[in-house]
């Protein structure tokens, strides 16, 4: 089983992450992995098959303005594309704000 | 029928745009409107992957930067997919040949003429008002203008969504409104 929860940041993902599936192994901090994958030079979406089977937490980092540095334009654009990907694979999807989730999928 | 499909970036909101529109017109009768400007690597890529996206899957294109309400398109189409709200309020805003001051009354004008002139009128929009931040004044205003705007024609929409992770969630009380 995979689920994804997605939010803004300290919105509570984590917490209810293990709250309701303490069976699974978690992922914190997507956006961060994303990131450092991007500075080694890599590419993120080969994350998406290490994620499956697990519960992940990642910021949505795609609703402010364009980044004028290409580099954080691209961790926003890539951050994005691998929450889609992983969204399509998952179980269940949650949007949590201010601690309260919403199921999307 | 208006739609309005919104989302952050790299949300899939262009993916259920093209879908819908697809859903709504038949091959041929799909025009696709395109509002960004290919300045820069960045625009450049997007544009492409955008071209991507949408091959083989029956649409015209045509590219339009300012002025829409002074567009009239070569024939009557279903179907037409603007993309996207957020560029074409730049360019009215910042580019020499925009509206300057009158940008947010030439975006919505040119929307409802758009409108007027196709079945369905499927208008993507960004969602850049949840970093946090403050910018310059013009950037400011900008952000300001782009969400009346949004206000504007989602008062109008026959339906509303945001598209999060590639998953489209109708907005409104009780679902798409």
């Amino acid at each position: 089983m995979t689920v994804l929860f997605i939010g803004g940041a300290y919105q509570g993902k984590a917490a209810l992450a293990r709250e309701r599936y303490p069976e699974l192994p978690l992922v914190q901090g997507l956006h961060l992995q994303v990131r450092q994958v991007l500075e080694a030079g890599g590419d993120p979406s080969a994350l998406l098959p290490g994620l499956l089977g697990k519960v992940v937490a990642c910021d949505e980092l795609g609703c402010g303005v364009v980044p004028v540095d290409p580099f954080e334009d691209r961790w926003r654009e890539e951050t994005g594309r691998l929450c889609c990907a992983l969204a399509a694979q998952a179980d269940a999807v949650y949007r949590v704000w201010a601690g309260i989730p919403q199921r999307i999928k | 029928m208006l739609i309005v499909v919104a989302g952050g970036a790299a949300s899939g909101k262009s993916e259920h745009a093209e879908r819908l529109l697809c859903e709504a017109a038949p091959p041929g009768q799909r025009l696709y409107v395109a509002a960004m400007q290919p300045f820069g690597e960045a625009a450049r890529r997007r544009i492409e992957r955008h071209r991507a996206l949408r091959a083989g899957k029956g649409f015209d294109t045509v590219e339009r930067y300012t002025d829409l309400a002074g567009f009239v398109p070569t024939r009557r189409y279903e179907g037409v997919l603007l993309e996207c709200l957020p560029n074409l309020l730049a360019n009215e805003l910042f580019s020499p040949e925009g509206a300057g001051e009158d940008a947010a009354q030439t975006v919505e004008d040119g929307v409802s003429a758009l409108a007027s002139r196709c079945g369905t009128l499927i208008v993507v929009t960004g969602e850049l008002f949840s970093d946090g931040r403050a910018y310059p004044p013009e950037t400011m205003r900008y952000l300001h203008l782009l969400a009346g705007l949004g206000r504007a024609l989602a008062a109008r929409a026959d339906a509303a969504y945001e598209s999060v992770c590639g998953i489209l969630c109708p907005v409104g009380e009780g679902g798409a409104r």
